[in-house]
């Protein structure tokens, strides 16, 4: 058994594997489209999660309206004056009648 | 099926797990600036952090699905680090005896294998009309593995279930961001007390690998995936279901049909249980050109806590349907292999469509029912190919 106080390999050899698997993932994310408020959705919803979940969602203006502010709900850092042109942007750059987001492979087995 | 798996042979395997989770991941750039990630191969990202991978529909051909090619939903980050000396599962609430067990307490305690199709709740969302927001998985959020390791029913005769005991709740070891709400879920006593439903520390005679909750998940057999808590660290018995956002709003059905974008009363709703019947065509891939004649057409048909009792094909869109041939492998929870050998007449194209039919008479409908989080997409599947002269 090992003591609160040792030091161990195997603990910081998956913290290690994870902050480099994470770092990685992320370096591989899609960038989002340009627009009037790209940097600041790209930094409050990138804190929690990459931007493939958002660059695949075709949704209406109510619909990123719900979405926006649950993430608000849940700790995305968005000033109140910019909430309806973060509703805007996602609204335009992710509309329903947009073509969807094909599947990016990932790993050994990826396709060419 | 029932399998016993030693105390020193899981003690091995979880040394060796831990070993292959430190050893295994080589960090490389594929071809075309693809990321390995680690354990995986060739699955299609839906999300990199957190980590939401889907099984393209070619990998459908194996009745045991291989770990490299099983999907991954994650709703948090997984667990950042893991000390397997440190790491104790509780459990608590309704319960005489209140307990904690360390991995190799779990070790000693009898293991049982359960073949099971494991689908999320969402698989198909990206199929929905009109779209509703989520992970926009098509087929492959689903996958069948053996589940090994102990009844959570004897986990709990230890702790002695009270009378007032009616759900048991599951947490896991997730980090959460921000203030989001953690992921607990809870199931009714009757289907945690069911010998089917383990604590698995293994999945297709290894440890569980870290993306599908090392070292230790819920396995609900039948049930959305979402009910399989992984990382498990505590259990807790209440005397109602849990009151969280993964239980409500999240995971719930209207209990009335939904017309396509309208509103639902979230007090008109129920927790969502068990799969419904569906099937998907894992070949020919939507889109694709063949030239072969005979052409194999095969897939997969899954019905959660019911099996699969008719499979059908047609190749003209729907107009006539015949039947196809149900592979031999099958276990309770498992999916059903299937396939059909069509020759086409003349070049052209066409459209194929699978329905599957269960052994509770269900059958898979011409358009899923719509819900405003796209959960139990079940519609009939199909796919437009081309076939060449």
């Amino acid at each position: 058994m090992c003591s609160r106080n040792r030091f161990r390999p195997r603990a910081w050899a998956s913290a290690v594997v994870w902050l480099a698997c994470s770092t990685l993932l992320q370096a591989q994310s899609p960038e989002l489209p340009t627009g009037p408020v790209q940097a600041k959705v790209r930094t409050a919803c990138t804190e929690c999660h990459d931007s493939h979940i958002i660059v695949q969602q075709r949704l209406s203006n109510k619909a990123w309206s719900r979405e926006v502010d649950k993430m608000i709900k849940w700790g995305a850092v968005v000033d109140s004056v910019d909430r309806n042109a973060f509703i805007d942007y996602l609204s335009v750059s992710f509309p329903p009648d947009k073509a969807p987001e094909p599947g990016e492979r990932a790993g050994p087995g990826k396709k060419k | 099926m029932l399998k016993t798996i030693t105390r020193r042979g899981f003690l091995t395997g979880i040394s060796g797990g831990i070993a292959a989770a430190a050893l295994v991941p080589r960090f490389t750039w594929a071809a075309e600036r693809g990321v390995e990630v680690p354990g995986k191969a060739g699955m299609i990202v839906r999300s990199a952090r957190f980590l939401d991978l889907e099984m393209p529909a070619e990998f459908f051909s194996s009745w045991i699905t291989p770990v490299p090619h099983f999907f991954v939903r994650n709703h948090m980050h997984e667990p950042s680090t893991f000390d397997a000396d440190n790491w104790k599962l509780s459990i608590s609430g309704e319960v005489e005896r209140p307990l904690s067990i360390s991995l190799r307490e779990l070790a000693k305690v009898d293991a049982h294998t359960i073949t099971n199709t494991l689908e999320c709740a969402g698989n198909g969302r990206g199929f929905q009309q009109p779209k509703v927001p989520g992970v926009q998985w098509q087929r492959g959020a689903v996958g069948t593995a053996r589940f090994t390791g102990p009844r959570l029913r004897d986990i709990l005769q230890r702790a002695g279930i009270k009378a007032s005991g009616k759900h048991v709740m599951f947490r896991g070891l997730d980090e959460v961001p921000g203030k989001v709400p953690p992921f607990i879920r809870s199931i009714p006593i009757e289907k945690a007390t069911d010998a089917d439903t383990l604590i698995a520390t293994h999945m297709n005679g290894a440890v569980l690998a870290r993306h599908h909750g090392f070292p230790a998940r819920a396995l609900v057999p039948g049930w959305i995936g979402a009910a399989s808590c992984k990382w498990l660290t505590e259990i807790k018995v209440l005397d109602q279901e849990f009151d969280g956002n993964f239980m409500k709003p999240g995971y719930r059905m209207p209990n009335q049909l939904i017309s396509p974008g309208g509103e639902v009363n979230s007090a008109d709703t129920h927790a969502i249980t068990s799969l419904g019947v569906k099937s998907v065509i894992a070949q020919p891939g939507d889109g694709s050109s063949v030239s072969s004649r005979p052409l194999r057409i095969h897939g997969a048909a899954w019905a959660g806590e019911a099996a699969v009792a008719r499979l059908e094909i047609s190749t003209d869109g729907g107009t006539t349907w015949r039947d196809a041939r149900l592979g031999s492998q099958q276990a309770r929870y498992a999916w059903r292999l299937w396939d059909h050998v069509w020759r086409p007449q003349e070049p052209g194209e066409y459209t194929i469509m699978c329905r599957a039919t269960d052994d509770q008479g269900r059958t898979q409908p011409q358009s899923a029912a719509w819900n405003p989080s796209g959960y139990l997409y079940n519609a009939v599947d199909q796919v437009k190919i081309h076939v060449l002269a």
